[in-house]
């Protein structure tokens, strides 16, 4: 579903990612993981067309995506759930989420009715933004933006889901809600790249891992063999 | 009877302080997506009322004209966008202050090269006797203008807030990275913005010139109030400068009256300066907060 190879990008003269390869087969949940900087986020926004790659080609779907604009690649099937949740503040909670579905509906009028059947799927996967969807999502609470993030990104129906860092911030008891609702994403055979700092819960949800260093893959396998090989486990999973 | 007469300057004053929020209301499209205005928009609002009063010397009805006016300030304000606002924007540079003002007084020689220096009366059909309502007397000119003002910004808000194009314009304001990840493409959006606030700009023009006449400098000093008004009322509400358009317009009635014509122009830049001085987001304004 998706490859990127030899992946090289960065901010100004500064090069974060320096020959990042990677590949998410399709119905499978891929996680990236690594220490702060290692160049994680910068993977994901380059996928998703927001930073131009130096060099490299990431083909999604079988289509060369790499140097379109993120708008365009978000019509070839990819939807980023960003680092920072990012939603719309000002906007309802069902805007947010019709908003997410822009690809697919008509601009004017008849986008709520055509939008419904994935509102409903959306909101039975989160009862809570059913109950918020009227309210400003800028007065959700931290783990309710997440949520929101997250249903916005499926509300597009892709065929590639990036979550960046869905448990950023957020108490424990949430986190856990989170990674329930990967687990279940995962159940329902959606195709994920997930980028986590809690490498631990990453690795007990994946398929296959990916960890990251200064730019490149250090290692990587299916998490199995990852929890037992000595420097990663020093390194990310401790005590 | 001294009543009577604060009753019709005020009316008359806040009918003015319309067209002042109508063209407050296309700085506020165009920052609400790009964070930018069009410092030209006078310029714009006057080329669009000679364009469309070449229009009707060319013998078009007036209701026809009105249409080929209105797509005249829609292109000019993609012009704009694309001459003097995108490249800057991409190099997330303040280039299109300097941009959208060269833009306009390239607008206005070119104006007065084409059309003349003189002022020259706008042919209208609607009658501008006055007639008399509720005691205060009002010409058929002066309600268009207000039906005009109303009936543009009402369309516009609708089409913001019922169409999903609308809640996308809305996205790109709130977060223009994030809106992009959706599908949206920002610079279609800005590209809209302008031409939905070049066509906010001609309308002004062509409402207001009946009354006013039409030469190189009839938006000169609107578009400063304008200013005054967007200043005042914040770059966010709709709402807000309708209300401070009527407030402001009527204030420079009744002080053109008690005090004297002179000083009619003061009390726009009074407020402006108030309003700096005690709460520069504006009164409908919101504090925008930057994480650093």
């Amino acid at each position: 579903m998706l490859v990127v190879n030899n992946l090289h990008a960065g901010y100004g003269m500064s090069e974060v990612l320096m020959g990042t390869s990677l590949t998410v087969k399709k119905g499978t949940l891929v996680t990236l993981i690594g220490p702060n900087g290692a160049g994680k986020t910068t993977t994901m926004r380059t996928i998703s067309g927001g930073l131009k790659p130096s060099k490299g080609e990431i083909i999604l779907d079988g289509k060369p995506v790499q140097g379109l604009e993120p708008s365009k690649i978000a019509y070839l099937g990819l939807a980023h759930s960003p680092e920072g949740r990012k939603v719309f503040g000002p906007l309802s909670v069902e805007d947010n989420l019709l908003l997410g579905a822009y690809t697919r509906l008509p601009r004017f009028f008849g986008f709520r009715t055509k939008a419904a059947p994935d509102l409903d799927k959306v909101y039975a996967l989160f009862p809570r933004l059913r109950e918020r969807r009227k309210q400003a999502s800028g007065t959700l609470s931290g783990g309710e933006q997440q949520m929101l993030a997250i249903g916005r990104a499926l509300m597009a129906n892709p065929k590639l889901v990036l979550l960046d860092e869905p448990s950023m911030g957020l108490a424990p008891v949430i986190v856990d809600e989170v990674f329930d609702i990967i687990w279940e994403l995962k159940k329902s055979g959606i195709t994920l790249l997930l980028v986590e700092q809690s490498a631990k819960r990453a690795l007990e949800v994946a398929d296959y891992a990916y960890v990251m260093e200064r730019g490149r893959i250090a290692v990587e396998g299916v998490p199995a063999e990852l929890e037992k090989n000595e420097k990663v486990v020093a390194a990310y999973l401790g005590s | 009877m001294d009543q009577a007469v604060i009753i019709q300057m005020v009316v008359s004053g806040a009918l003015m302080g319309l067209v002042y929020a109508l063209v407050a209301y296309g700085f506020q499209l165009t920052f609400a997506t790009s964070k930018s205005i069009n410092f030209g928009q006078g310029e714009l609002v006057m080329v669009s009322a000679f364009f469309s009063l070449t229009l009707t010397d060319l013998g078009l009805p007036y209701y026809l004209m009105i249409p080929g006016g209105l797509l005249f300030g829609v292109i000019a304000g993609l012009f704009v966008e694309r001459a003097g606002v995108r490249l800057a924007l991409e190099q997330k540079s303040e280039g299109w202050i300097l941009m959208t003002i060269i833009i306009g007084l390239f607008g206005f020689s070119a104006a007065e090269n084409i059309w003349g220096r003189d002022d020259r009366p706008f042919p209208t059909p609607i009658p501008s006797e006055p007639i008399q309502l509720f005691g205060i007397s009002i010409t058929w000119l002066e309600v268009s203008v207000a039906v005009g003002v109303f009936m543009i910004m009402a369309i516009i808000e609708l089409f913001k807030r019922k169409t999903l194009l609308g809640k996308a314009f809305e996205a790109v304001s709130a977060d223009r990275d994030a809106a992009e990840l959706m599908g949206i493409s920002a610079t279609r959006t800005i590209m809209l913005s302008y031409g939905l606030s070049g066509l906010v700009a001609a309308l002004a023009g062509i409402l207001i010139s009946p009354i006013t006449t039409v030469g190189p400098t009839m938006a000169s000093v609107l578009v400063l109030k304008a200013f005054s008004v967007a200043v005042v009322a914040g770059l966010e509400s709709g709402f807000g400068v309708v209300l401070v358009g009527l407030f402001l317009g009527s204030l420079e009635s009744l002080t053109s009256y008690y005090v004297g014509s002179g000083w009619r122009e003061a009390p726009g830049l009074v407020l402006l300066i108030l309003s700096l001085a005690i709460r520069p987001t504006g009164i409908f304004g919101k504090a925008v907060i930057r994480k650093v």
